[in-house]
C-alpha cells in the first residue's frame, strides 16, 4: 500500500470519529476529480453539484459504507460519484441529449488542467495512466465503453444507437475492460 | 451448475458499468447472488471490474466546484446532529411491538430455525437473529410494507446499540424486478442514508446482518427497491418499500 492509499485510510478513520477536518481534507483531495466526472456523466453543473454533494454527505453519514478489505478508498468514492451521477441523468432522462456527445469519442488528453494544484496531485499520476490505457484500447471497444460509463448509457441503448448487435457490445465491452484491467495492473 | 465463465464475466463488465437492463440485468442479479460468491475467478473479477469503474472516473480532466459547495456541506452535515442524540438505554432495542410484529416475530423464527439445516452460509446470520430476538428486553420492529407493496411481505428488524449491530429478516419478500435489487435506509429527522449493500431475498427470505452500524443515531428504517447498483440520493417510492419507526 502506497503513501497516499494510506493517507485515505487515516482520513476515513477520521471521518468515521465525526472528525471535521479530516472530512473536509479528503473533501480537498477528492473533490475535482468528483465533480469533474459529475459533470461529465450529466452535462448539467447543478446537478453534478447535487451528486457531489450527495457523495460527500453519504461519506459523511454512513462512512461505513466503505470497507477497506475490498478495495481502495479512491476507487470506492469515485464509483460512488459516477453510480450517482449516472442515476441521476437517468432519473432526469436527459439521456438523449447526451447520446451525441457520448457517442462523440473524447480523446484523452496529455493536457491536466490540474498540474497546478497541490491538492489532487497525487491523483495525477493514476490519471496519466488511466487516460493512457484507454489510449491502447481499440476505437470501436473504447467507444461502447465510453458510452456506457460517460454517456451512462445501457448495452441495449448502446446496440441501438450504434446499430449493431447487442452481443458484439458486450463482446467488445468485455474485450475493453479485460484489456484495462491487464494494463492498469502492471502499472 | 457450470456456468460460462465468458458469459459470466461480459455480465460483471456490464454491471460494473450500471449498463444492464432486461433479462441480463436479472441474470446478473442471479449471478451475484448465487455464483459469484462461492467463485473466487469470478469474485476477483467483479473486485477488478469494480476498482476499474472508480478508475475511469479519473479519465476525465478534474474540474472546480463552486466555493460555496463545501459551505453548503457544511450546512447540510449540521441539519442532522449525529452526535448529542439521546443513546438508547438498552442493549437490543426496537420499537413498533406491534401485534404484528409479533406474530411476524413467530413465524420468522420457526422458518429460519427450519433453514438452519439446508442453508449452512446462512446459519450464521439466522442464529444470530434469533439469538437476539430471544435476548432480553428485545423487540423486533415491524417494517411495514408501503404503497402497492404487498401486504403480508413486511419485514422484522431487530438492533443492538451495543454491538453495532442491526439485524433484518423476511419470509415473504417479493422478488425485486429484473435489474432492481432492495437497499435498507436508516433515516434521521427526515435524512436517509443507505446503509449496507443491496441485497435480494432467496426464495422470499431475507437475513441480513449488518456490523459497525451506530442504530443510536437514527429514528426510522427504509428498505426500498432501486435500480441495482450504487443506491440514489435517497429511497425511490415508485417500487417495493417498507418502513418503520426507531425509536
Amino acid at each position: 500500500m502506497g503513501e497516499d492509499e494510506r493517507l485515505d485510510l487515516e482520513l476515513h478513520r477520521r471521518v468515521a470519529q465525526r472528525d471535521r477536518a479530516g472530512f473536509d481534507e479528503l473533501y480537498r483531495r477528492y473533490v475535482r476529480q468528483a465533480y469533474g466526472v459529475a459533470l461529465r456523466v450529466t452535462s448539467q453543473d447543478l446537478i453534478a453539484q447535487e451528486v457531489v454533494q450527495d457523495a460527500f454527505l453519504a461519506l459523511w453519514r454512513a462512512p461505513e459504507a466503505f470497507d477497506p478489505a475490498r478495495g481502495g478508498f479512491r476507487s470506492f468514492f469515485l464509483s460512488l460519484v459516477h453510480h450517482r451521477a449516472v442515476d441521476a441523468v437517468r432519473r432526469e432522462e436527459r439521456l438523449r441529449r447526451r447520446t451525441e456527445r457520448a457517442a462523440n469519442l473524447e480523446p484523452a488528453t496529455d493536457e491536466d488542467p490540474a498540474e497546478d494544484v497541490v491538492e489532487d496531485a497525487y491523483l495525477r499520476v493514476r490519471r496519466k495512466e488511466v487516460q493512457a490505457a484507454l489510449g491502447t484500447l481499440p476505437a470501436a471497444q473504447r467507444q461502447v465503453l465510453e458510452m456506457a460509463y460517460f454517456g451512462g448509457m445501457t448495452q441495449v441503448r448502446i446496440a441501438d444507437e450504434l446499430g449493431i448487435p447487442i452481443g458484439t457490445v458486450k463482446t467488445r465491452t468485455l474485450a475493453a475492460m479485460r484489456k484495462l484491467r491487464v494494463t492498469l495492473q502492471e502499472e | 451448475m457450470t456456468e460460462d465463465h465468458e458469459r459470466i464475466e461480459e455480465l460483471l463488465a456490464g454491471y460494473a458499468l450500471l449498463s444492464l437492463e432486461g433479462e441480463d440485468a436479472g441474470e446478473a442479479d442471479r449471478l451475484l447472488s448465487e455464483h459469484v460468491p462461492g467463485c473466487a475467478r469470478c469474485r476477483r473479477t467483479l473486485a477488478d471490474f469494480q476498482a476499474l469503474s472508480g478508475d475511469l472516473a479519473l479519465a476525465t480532466a478534474p474540474a472546480d466546484p463552486p466555493e460555496t459547495m463545501l459551505p453548503r456541506i457544511h450546512r447540510a452535515m449540521d441539519e442532522v446532529p449525529l452526535e448529542g442524540r439521546r443513546p438508547r438505554r438498552v442493549a437490543l432495542v426496537a420499537v413498533a411491538a406491534s401485534a404484528v410484529a409479533l406474530v411476524a416475530m413467530g413465524g420468522l423464527s420457526l422458518v429460519l430455525g427450519n433453514r438452519l439445516n439446508d442453508a449452512k452460509t446462512q446459519a450464521g446470520t439466522a442464529l444470530e437473529i434469533l439469538s437476539a430476538m430471544r435476548s432480553s428486553g428485545a423487540q423486533p420492529v415491524n417494517v411495514a410494507p408501503q404503497g402497492e407493496t404487498p401486504p403480508e411481505s413486511g419485514l422484522v428488524e431487530v438492533s443492538s446499540a451495543e454491538t453495532g449491530t442491526i439485524y433484518l429478516a423476511a419470509i415473504d419478500c417479493p422478488e425485486p424486478a429484473a435489474g432492481h435489487a432492495y437497499q435498507l435506509w436508516l433515516g434521521s429527522n427526515g435524512e436517509w442514508v443507505p446503509v449496507g449493500k443491496m441485497f435480494w431475498p432467496q426464495d422470499g427470505v431475507v437475513l441480513l446482518e449488518l456490523k459497525d452500524v451506530d442504530v443510536s443515531r437514527y429514528d426510522a428504517i427504509w428498505i426500498s427497491e432501486e435500480m441495482a447498483g450504487a443506491p440514489p440520493s435517497k429511497p425511490s417510492t415508485q417500487w417495493h418499500s417498507w418502513s418503520g419507526e426507531l425509536s
